[in-house]
């Protein structure tokens, strides 16, 4: 590896910065508004894309802006860690941005300028966490993505929002507090942050007990925002935001930028040696053990499509975890390869939540029998996404748990491996039935799911009763709603690219089939508009190629790059 | 270039003379005067800090007489900071209260005598002078403070004044004790002489407690933070601004001076119990300001609360007696300054645009002031030491210090501090951006906001100011919150610029 | 005890009225015996100060023929100054009372807090 120094890792975070006060500027004109997003995203893809072949050659791009604090510089590196957060972050955005414009005019929200201006904020610091060339630059970057994504949580103005986005803010505070005390304990015993590939020496030699607090807090600091459990409670209540935020905070910044940042803790601040030295790597394994079977359990339980999603996420953020833990070459590979596949997975999936919100103002899974009808490709998307979250082959989620899969057997932690295929059949128990009901049945005639609604423990009244609709919906799971046919005639209409008939009223109405069925549409896109349907499949494409080609689609270059600097691999 | 030294003290002073014999013959001269005094000092002041970045610690013996019997002002690392910062606030708070007011020739005569006082007490190298200047600095925030047109200013500044008597009378009853115990009052000095009187004597340690507490009380300190809340809150802006600035601000200064300069660290090596007995009351005090700031409805109340809880925090600091530590809290000392001058001076300016004051009265205030909405989300978010902000890198080195020294409760507060101070802010926050206004403020727009006419004292002149904020005091907002960011990359600067001086101190 | 009483009556005195005019401030709800308590405090300081100067067999510190041994001076002159400050604050807190009295027709510290908490 050498260190070159070069300006564009800072161009790649400021690039989206500088977009800020334009897009303020231009609250006015939403086109020119919408083109300052679009063509800033696409400036920082090129930017991070030209660092690429650089990085896989050994290079680190470095920008040192100087000492910060306490000789602690302030100092932007491109490794190719960095690379692969940096690269799917700022990937993502592109596809985020457009369907951000279909999403937001679709429903005529209130104060997109703010949206968009917080949007590039977020993306901007998600790029600065990824570039990140010591613990506390990487702090900077992660408290102002938290001020940054904060408006984006709260950004509803209902009371609702409201405290979710007090919630937000409270967790992930309490997060960075306990990051910053690590940090200081890392400094103060090793005199430097720096993250160098395979752990700090200086840290093989502290003293344990204080060397084993300062991975707790930081692991727990950046688990607040990888949403291990028992503090993961802020992402479902979060889903309350837009859904291109559900998709930000999921996929592309806030819940990845919580497990990069245990990436970096695990890889390059303790290392692989050190913590098995301390033995600590144990504990965060069982750890996301846990939480990815509890979460997965949880989810079968929730009817509304966003919060089911949620606690998939809260899984599947464990799988990385996970594989972070067992610390074997495989399961480092499969752990960082899930960072990308799970977000192009999980991106497509929430994109479809918000595709089929915005189309039908439908939230609730049991409403959704048949909407294969309705929108044909959103729900093929959909079941390609939900297949690779399963692990089935052919999409990206196979390979990542995959390898998972042999690194932990190979480690000797077989117990892992058996973790890993419950929850796999966990995800095709929460997932399938959406599209099977999706395709083959229809509003006046579907069966019960008997897994995911009669009762296993009895308790079945008082789960459903938890799982309110974001949207303040009374809608019950049974799906026997009323449903007021004036305003499905104007949905239906919904196909233009801006829609003025949609207003915030719609936030009370109920969602479900109209009276007669869902209306069938064609498969060329006359079911939404192509702002949202291209991101769909953009998304989805971008699953399958990691899924089917892994070895040409970069990412597992980059991850393997990473295990062989770590030293994890030969 | 020691002359400059004299003059940061002197200017002010004759400014306020000036102010006060212009004002016989002239009705409004009193804001020229100011200015002109306050840029003329910011020039001393930048002198001072040239020269001591050049050739290290100055002395200026007043009057020609030799210390120790004479007395001396010192400008070295630790004090040539403070007085840039007064300086710079002194002048921005005259440029503010343009507009914002009080008017007339008597507000900027005790405005300048202000000045002068906080001057002395930072440059001063001697103790008894520095009870001198601390009572200027006292007899004029009284005054000012008492010159807003509520009727509890008057109440708040009679509360102010007997308390601020109290804590200087304490001082000066602890200069008593180490006096009796070394016969002299010059502050390097009694370093010297207070170690061969003998860390354990009893003497010596009454001084040392009479003298902080004495401090303590100017500080603001939980639980003898009571003038405080209301003193800040009642006073007419300007003042809020100033003295929330700079007012406790020297006092702790002060502290650093006598914890450092006159008793040493060896002192606190021979008493560990002073040591504990200051960092925890200064742990106390982070914890019971935020709780007491969450508790509050007015926002300048709760501004209040919050500096008591911040300054636990320089306090915490400096008494924690490792270099890292000092350096923080001299960092969060003045970035603690920039930013409540600037969230006192944005409260102003928002009253003086939609009249809005209380907590409740900020939902949706970013639709009707945008900017100074901005504005004080900016200066918030830096107070609750979001990176990289100034309000996080003090922050920062002290908690290092607290590592360091592995006085771990206090470590675990100071982290925690963030959450509390957090608890306080996010409310406004979120009220101004995504609350809908549940019931309107009294007038929109064209307010009597009750900062015009302050002193009627001198002549009855009622000017009441004219509705809205000037760009002056919207621009001072500003400037406070573009420094509150770019500060906190000073923050090495500064750690090498206090290095010498603090190595002095530590060895 | 006894001892302490005829040599250090004077510190004695300083002390006690010290901690009287202290008693006053805290205790009295009148805002001026307030300030009546806070000069006693001061007063008691400043007589400490004085009698920590005196020095046994000492003259007044003025020059005068045939004197050997004079009481140090410069408590003298600080207490100056202190008395100097003392009284401007004193005037300053008389003036505040004025207003505070022509506003609230009370001098009473718990009726003004209940007038204020009224309004």
């Amino acid at each position: 590896m050498s260190d070159v120094a070069s300006l564009r890792p800072l161009a790649a975070v400021l690039v989206s910065a500088v977009a800020i006060p334009l897009i303020v500027g231009s609250y006015r004109r939403q086109n020119l508004r919408e083109f300052w997003t679009i063509l800033v995203a696409l400036a920082k893809v090129a930017i991070v894309g030209s660092m690429v072949p650089g990085v896989l050659d050994g290079t680190v791009y470095v920008t040192d802006i100087g000492a910060y604090v306490a000789d602690i510089s302030f100092v932007l590196r491109v490794d190719p860690l960095g690379l692969l957060f940096g690269l799917l972050a700022s990937a993502l955005w592109v596809i985020t941005s457009f369907y951000s414009i279909g999403y937001m005019r679709g429903l005529s929200e209130d104060s997109q300028t703010r949206y968009f201006a917080s949007f590039a904020a977020s993306v901007s610091t998600a790029i600065g966490v990824a570039f990140a060339g010591n613990l506390i630059t990487l702090f900077i970057f992660y408290e102002l993505l938290t001020v940054a994504t904060y408006p984006l949580v709260a950004h509803d103005e209902t009371a609702e929002a409201r405290a979710a986005g007090r919630k937000y803010l409270t967790y992930t505070f309490i997060g960075g507090v306990a990051v910053l005390a690590g940090t200081v304990l890392v400094f103060s015993m090793a005199g430097t942050t720096s993250f160098t590939p395979g752990g700090i020496g200086e840290l093989a030699d502290a003293d344990p007990a204080l060397a084993r607090l300062a991975f707790a807090l930081l692991a727990g600091g950046f688990g607040v925002k990888a949403a291990l459990m028992p503090m993961h409670s802020w992402l479902p209540d979060a889903m309350v935001a837009p859904t291109p935020v559900s998709g930000l905070l999921h996929a592309v910044a806030v819940v990845k930028s919580g497990v990069f940042g245990i990436a970096r803790v695990t890889l390059d601040v303790f290392g692989p040696g050190t913590m098995q030295d301390l033995g600590v790597g144990l504990p965060l394994a069982a750890i996301a053990a846990f939480t990815l079977l509890t979460a997965s359990i949880i989810a079968l339980r929730k009817d509304n499509l966003k919060r089911r999603l949620a606690y998939s996420t809260i899984s599947q953020l464990s799988y990385i975890v996970l594989g972070l833990g067992i610390l074997s070459g495989e399961a480092v590979v499969g752990a960082l390869l899930h960072i990308p596949a799970h977000a192009f997975m999980k991106l497509t999936l929430f994109f479809c939540a918000g595709a089929i919100h915005v189309e039908t103002h439908t939230d609730d899974i049991s409403d959704m029998a048949g909407i294969g009808k309705r929108m044909p490709l959103t729900m093929v998307a959909f079941a390609v996404a939900a297949a690779g979250m399963a692990g089935i082959p052919l999409v990206a989620g196979f390979v990542s748990k995959w390898y998972l899969l042999i690194g932990s057997v190979s480690a000797g932690q077989e117990i892992f491996a058996v973790v890993l295929l419950i929850s796999g059949m966990l995800n095709i128990a929460y997932f399938w039935p959406i599209v099977y009901q999706a395709f083959f049945e229809s509003p006046d005639a579907h069966d019960e799911k008997p897994l995911i609604e009669s009762p296993f423990g009895g308790l079945f009244g008082s789960e459903s009763g938890e799982s309110t609709p974001v949207d303040g919906t009374t809608v019950k799971a049974d799906g026997g709603d009323t449903v007021n046919d004036d305003d499905h005639d104007e949905h239906d209409d919904a196909d233009h690219e801006t829609d003025t008939d949609v207003d915030h009223d719609d936030h009370y109405h109920h969602g479900g089939p109209p009276a007669g069925g869902w209306d069938e549409r064609n498969w060329h896109g006359s079911e939404s508009t192509w702002f949202m349907l291209g991101p769909i499949l953009a998304a989805a494409t971008g699953a399958l190629a990691l899924g089917i080609v892994p070895a040409t689609a970069l990412f597992l270059e980059i991850v393997q790059e990473v295990a062989i600097n770590v030293g994890v691999m030969p | 270039m020691t002359d400059a030294i004299v003059l940061a003290v002197v200017v002010p002073i004759f400014g306020a003379m000036l102010s006060m014999i212009a004002g016989l013959r002239f009705d409004r001269s009193g804001w020229t005067v100011a200015a002109l005094t306050c840029l003329a000092q910011l020039g001393t002041a930048l002198a001072i800090l040239y020269t001591v970045v050049q050739d290290g610690t100055q002395r200026y013996e007043l009057a020609g007489f030799t210390p120790p019997e004479g007395i001396e002002l010192v400008a070295d690392g630790l004090s040539a900071p403070v007085i840039v910062l007064v300086a710079t606030v002194s002048l921005a708070v005259v440029v503010y209260a343009r507009q914002a007011g009080p008017r007339g020739n008597a507000f900027y005569t005790l405005y300048l005598l202000l000045v002068g006082g906080l001057a002395g007490v930072t440059l001063t190298g001697d103790i008894f002078n520095m009870y001198v200047f601390l009572e200027i600095t006292g007899l004029a925030a009284y005054a000012l403070v008492a010159s807003g047109d509520s009727t509890e200013s008057a109440v708040a500044g009679l509360k102010y004044l007997i308390l601020g008597t109290i804590g200087a009378s304490l001082f000066l009853l602890g200069a008593g004790y180490a006096y009796i115990a070394t016969g002299t009052l010059n502050m390097v000095d009694l370093s010297e002489q207070l170690a061969a009187a003998g860390y354990g004597s009893r003497l010596v340690l009454g001084a040392f407690g009479l003298l902080v507490t004495g401090l303590l009380v100017k500080v603001a300190l939980f639980p003898v933070h009571t003038w405080q809340p209301g003193a800040y809150s009642n006073a007419p802006d300007s003042v809020s601004v100033y003295i929330s600035a700079l007012v406790s601000t020297v006092a702790a200064y002060a502290v650093a001076r006598v914890l450092y300069t006159v008793f040493t660290p060896e002192f606190f090596t021979a008493n560990p119990i002073a040591q504990t007995a200051l960092v925890y009351a200064a742990a106390v005090s982070i914890i019971a300001g935020s709780v007491l700031a969450v508790l509050q409805r007015d926002l300048k109340r709760m501004l209040a609360y919050s500096s008591v809880s911040q300054f636990g925090m320089v306090v915490a600091g400096f008494a924690l007696l490792s270099q890292s530590a000092a350096v923080g809290g001299v960092i969060h000392l003045i970035g603690h300054a920039v930013l409540k001058g600037g969230l006192f001076a944005a409260v102003g300016v928002v009253a003086a645009q939609t009249g809005a004051r209380s907590i409740d009265e900020y939902a949706g205030l970013a639709s009707r002031a945008p900017l100074s909405a901005g504005l004080v989300a900016v200066l918030g978010l830096s107070l609750v030491g979001v990176p990289p902000s100034v309000g996080f890198v003090g922050k920062f080195y002290i908690a290092v210090g607290a590592v360091e020294t592995g006085t771990w409760p206090i470590a675990a507060v100071i982290f925690a501090s963030t959450v509390l101070t957090l608890a306080y802010f996010a409310r406004i926050i979120e009220r101004m951006y995504f609350a809908q206004p549940a019931v309107e403020p009294s007038s929109d727009g064209a307010v009597a906001v009750d900062v015009g006419d302050g002193v009627s004292a001198d002549g009855g002149e009622e000017i009441h100011s004219s509705a809205g904020a000037s760009p002056e005091m919207v621009a001072v907002v500003v400037v406070a919150a573009v420094a509150a960011v770019t500060l906190g990359f000073a923050g090495s600067a500064i750690e090498s610029f206090l290095e010498p001086t603090l190595v002095e101190v530590f060895g | 005890m006894i001892d302490l009483l005829t040599t250090k009556y004077n510190y004695i005195a300083a002390i006690l009225l010290m901690a009287g005019g202290l008693y006053m401030v805290i205790g009295d709800r009148n805002l001026v015996k307030k300030v009546i308590g806070m000069n006693l405090f001061q007063t008691g300081i400043f007589l400490f100060f004085i009698t920590t100067a005196f020095v046994e067999g000492g003259e007044p510190p003025v020059i005068q023929e045939g004197v050997e041994t004079y009481v140090s001076p410069l408590p003298h002159v600080l207490i100056l100054t202190a008395i100097v400050v003392g009284v401007s604050l004193t005037a300053v807190a008389l003036t505040l009372i004025i207003r505070i009295y022509s506003e609230y027709g009370t001098l009473r510290e718990d009726v003004i807090t209940e007038m204020e908490t009224d309004d």
